[in-house]
């Protein structure tokens, strides 16, 4: 903690983010005991950012997630960069590559949902996740310079 | 010149919840719009659209690009303060920036929903039947379609709470917000006094 910044906030999107990954897990990790035509409460927390389509959720003996493949890998990129965060200071102070890795993430993610939408190829639950996951460490990533404690100028 | 802005003003120190909420509110009333005209634009284009049977209708199409939109609102919110109000703004500060603004934009959702529910009284029933035709066209085994529509038409009703959206809704567009309030920190804020939170 001592070589950042912030450490305050760093523990507060920590626990932030950690908070969103464990109810992404939805059914699988939170037990179910509504009924069935009431949605599960993890999965009304994501309802306006995500589609949570069945065949596109990763499921676990007939327990979804709350979120799909996209979705899940995001969460799950935003915390293993988060908490990568606090090594990743001398590989980005006043570089460039973060933003253009966030950019490329960001891309990569509108051109994976267009060439699927138009029909040119066809992604997987495994792919959705993976290019989530990129853009999630990208995320992550592309302020960990900001966390970076500075000398101050004399 | 540095301590001329601090004098008048436009130290970080001096960003109070009063002087951020323009912007969160801009921001996300702008956002609300949007994501809202899309969601009922495509939401009377199924209503009125035969039943297909395929699997990505185009609401749910449309729920992941009002997804992406919604992720902008807290770059986008801090963008409009540093050029409207302050451009020494803290990254603790961005970051709470952008949880009021994705605040603001569920709330707003809300309001527009529950407006929507007087003006259009049938808007939801007739989305949730268009949904169900849409899965009973699917080429699926009945238990999975039983299933499909149970929990499609749970979402489609349960979206329209106002209740529902606000308290369900306000934790992870705000967390997710937050994250973007940072990025719009790092992009567009003067870079002096980030030492400390």
């Amino acid at each position: 903690m001592k070589r950042l910044s912030n450490p305050f906030l760093y523990l507060f999107v920590l626990a932030c983010v950690s908070f969103v990954l464990l109810v992404s897990f939805g059914e699988v990790l939170w037990s179910t005991t509504g009924s069935v035509a009431e949605r599960h409460w993890t999965e009304k927390m994501f309802f306006g950012i995500c589609h949570q389509l069945p065949d596109r959720t990763y499921s676990v003996d007939g327990a979804l997630m709350a979120v799909n493949t996209r979705c899940f890998g995001i969460f799950l990129g935003i915390l293993a960069g988060w908490v990568l965060l606090p090594f990743m200071g001398k590989y980005t102070v006043d570089r460039h590559w973060p933003v253009i890795l966030l950019l490329l993430a960001v891309t990569l993610q509108v051109v994976d949902y267009l060439g699927n939408l138009a029909e040119l190829w066809h992604n997987t639950n495994h792919s959705r996740a993976l290019l989530g996951v990129l853009f999630g460490v990208a995320l992550s990533v592309s302020v960990s310079d900001l966390f970076v404690k500075r000398k101050p100028n004399l | 010149m540095e301590q001329d802005e601090q004098s008048t003003g436009t130290s970080p120190d001096s960003i109070s919840f009063g002087d951020m909420l323009p912007s969160a509110t801009v921001v996300g009333l702008i956002f609300s719009i949007i994501t809202f005209a899309i969601g009922l634009a495509v939401g009377y284009y199924e209503i009125s659209s035969e039943a297909t049977g395929a699997m990505l209708s185009p609401s749910m199409l449309s729920g992941t690009v009002i997804c992406l939109i919604s992720l902008l609102g807290g770059v986008l919110a801090v963008w409009h303060f540093v050029k409207e109000v302050n451009p020494y703004i803290k990254l603790g500060q961005g970051a709470a920036l952008g949880f009021l603004t994705g605040a603001v934009m569920v709330i707003l959702s809300a309001v527009y929903s529950e407006v929507w529910n007087f003006i259009d009284p049938d808007y939801t029933e007739q989305l949730v039947e268009a949904t169900i035709a849409n899965v009973e066209a699917m080429d699926l085994p009945d238990a999975q379609k039983d299933a499909m529509i149970d929990s499609m038409a749970s979402s489609v009703r349960q979206g329209q709470s106002f209740v529902s959206q606000i308290l369900w809704g306000i934790p992870v567009s705000g967390i997710l917000n937050l994250l973007s309030g940072m990025v719009g920190v790092k992009i567009f804020a003067k870079k002096e006094n980030q030492e400390s939170f």
